[in-house]
């Protein structure tokens, strides 16, 4: 049918083109028309009858192509909208409205192995599994929070609420920061801890439990960056509860829900980059302790460290605590070297008890520790996928105390890691590593732990 | 009278209607399958990368702009300008980089 209408239309173009000469020289003879030309003149006619309807089945396919083309649009633009909405369906599904509420989940678990002829036996370690949160309402503020869920050796679970904050920003140079949060103190704590972050099993010594490195703090911050030419300064200023005394007397550096004295502590950490690639940290915090307070129902006091003191004055009730630290970060593709160094002391003070109101008398008590750190990723190593993959590290740190002997006693000592990592992916990692606890009071045998770690963090 | 050889001429027809059709498409088709909400500015994303690179590997590794979504990343950029004292304009610029790149 198509065919037929453009070879007629062909046919028509040509004679058209070729006959109008002849078309005027017969109009002017009209009446002496030949029967040939009649038949001519009767097949023009019919070809102008076939021309016009060729035109308009002509206009008719433009008119068809447009309304093609107008649909082929639409469809076009149907399938981009179809695109947004199954990408936006999709963020959703995942991580919540996609409106002026945001929200991700995150966070790190661990589990792992260690031996050795530690006292106790070789055992699997459950880890742990922190889920972090975080909601932001547009750009008003973000609340972020982390729990961390572990194991008891009793098979209990644990649940601590590692840090809860909001975080609300003033301006380009300053965010404010409330709620429990974790200590901005040096490095270790706010950057390293987590699992998939830290290149060893476990944290330097006096970085962990019972150490001189404040692991969090209930409060305040005032935090952020003030650019100086092509360099610049963060800083990071803390008004918080402050440390408490433990019950066996040491200090307490952990966020707690409610303040047992109306003195708070101030600190934080300025830091610089001194190098693109090297940012350099001091670190100051400063507050009173007060006596250990038995919780509601607990009769316990804190163990009396120095017998032959005299019981003394009221007076002495509170203490002052300070600490100071330095540290350094070089960070440069597959090399990381840390360093980073804390010093604190409690001045001496009487610690009430139950049974005795002027309290037990807790001297001076020193906290030091240091470490250094090195890891290097083989990712420029050879053609291997297997050694890009590799991570060796190593580690060296001292932790000292004075005037506590039974924390001296369990904590002071020079600890020497070697490990090698290897990265199944940029936040999964499993890790080998040997550990050397040489510990400072004699008498108490050093120790050889090996551990085995696998960490993700999401 | 020779007739043209109307294979050509259907041929001929055929690519023209095909060429009218699709021609504004091809324009306007990639036009319309990159409408994210927000065009990124390049020279945004190439900050961005820039910073990124410089400034998300100092505490962990740098993590696959793949790895999260667009909302995702919203949040966590935000999230990190505040643990690693980034200024504002760092964190929009990696965010328009990760965002134009996962
Ligand atoms: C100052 C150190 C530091 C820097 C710099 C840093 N991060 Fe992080 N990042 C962390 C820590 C610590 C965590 C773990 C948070 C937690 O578990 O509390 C983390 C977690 C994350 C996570 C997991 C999800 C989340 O939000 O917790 C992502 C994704 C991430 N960082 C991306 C980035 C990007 C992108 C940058 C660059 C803008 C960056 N990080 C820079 C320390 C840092």
């Amino acid at each position: 049918m198509r065919k037929t209408l453009f070879l007629s239309s062909a046919i028509a173009i040509v004679l058209l083109s070729a006959i109008p000469a002849e078309a005027q020289t017969s109009a002017s003879a009209e009446e002496g028309l030949s029967s040939a030309n009649q038949a001519l003149l009767a097949r023009i006619e019919k070809l102008e009858a076939e021309l016009i309807a060729l035109r308009a089945s002509v206009q008719q396919s433009v008119q068809t192509a447009s309304t093609a083309k107008e649909t082929a649009q639409n469809a076009v633009k149907t399938v981009s909208t179809v695109q947004k909405l199954a990408k936006a369906g999709a963020a959703g599904a995942y991580s919540g409205a996609p409106s002026d509420s945001k929200w991700h989940l995150a966070g790190y678990a661990d589990v792992g192995f260690v031996g050795g002829d530690m006292p106790g036996p070789d055992s699997f370690v459950t880890g742990k599994f922190n889920p972090g949160f975080h909601f932001q309402y547009k750009d008003l503020l973000i609340f972020e929070s982390e729990l961390e869920f572990s194991t008891t050796n009793d098979g209990k679970t644990t649940t601590e609420l590692e840090y809860s904050q909001f975080d609300i920003p003033i301006n380009d140079y300053v965010t404010l920061v409330a709620g429990k949060y974790l200590s901005p103190i040096g490095q270790f704590q706010e950057r390293l801890h987590p699992s998939w972050i830290n290149r060893i099993q476990g944290a330097p010594a006096g970085f962990g439990h019972d150490g001189v490195q404040p692991t969090s703090d209930t409060g305040v911050q005032l935090r952020g960056t003030v650019p100086v030419g092509n360099t610049r300064f963060t800083y990071a200023v803390a008004l918080g509860n402050g440390p408490q005394t433990t019950f066996e007397g040491g200090v307490k550096l952990e966020g707690v829900g409610k303040d047992n004295n109306s003195n708070k502590s101030i600190g934080g950490r300025v830091g610089f980059f001194a190098l693109p690639y090297l940012e350099l940290g001091g670190s100051y915090l400063t507050g009173k302790v007060s006596g250990y307070a038995p919780p509601a129902g607990h009769e316990e006091a804190p163990v009396t460290i120095a017998a032959d003191v005299p019981v003394g004055s009221s007076a002495l009730d509170q203490a002052r605590y300070t600490l100071w630290g330095m540290d350094a970060a070089y960070t440069k593709g597959a090399l990381a070297a840390r360093f980073e160094y804390l010093n604190s002391h409690r001045a001496a003070f009487f610690s009430p008890t139950a049974d005795d109101p002027t309290g037990v008398f807790l001297p001076r008590l020193g906290m030091k520790a240091w470490y250094g750190q090195v890891s290097y990723r083989m990712s420029n190593v050879g053609r291997s996928d297997f050694i890009h993959n590799l991570e060796p590290v190593v580690r060296y740190g001292q932790f000292r105390i004075t005037g506590h002997d039974v924390l001296r006693e369990e904590n002071a000592q020079d600890r020497f890691n070697v490990g090698l990592n290897y990265w199944l992916a940029p936040t999964i990692v499993t890790k080998a590593g040997l550990e050397w606890r040489d510990f400072k009071v004699a008498g108490v045998p050093s120790e050889t732990l090996y551990q085995f770690q696998i960490a993700y963090g999401f | 009278m020779k007739i043209m050889k109307n294979n050509g001429i259907w041929m001929g027809s055929t690519l023209a209607v095909a060429m009218l059709v699709f021609a504004p498409l091809a324009i306007a088709g990639p036009d319309s399958a990159n409408a994210k909400a927000k065009k990124p500015d390049p020279m945004q994303v190439v900050r961005g990368a820039k910073a990124w690179k410089n400034n998300c590997g100092r505490c962990h590794n740098l993590r696959s702009p793949k790895e999260l979504t667009d909302e995702e990343w919203d949040v966590s950029v935000t999230h990190m300008r505040v643990r690693a004292n980034l200024l504002p304009l760092e964190a929009e610029d990696i965010k328009a980089f990760l965002k134009a790149s996962n």
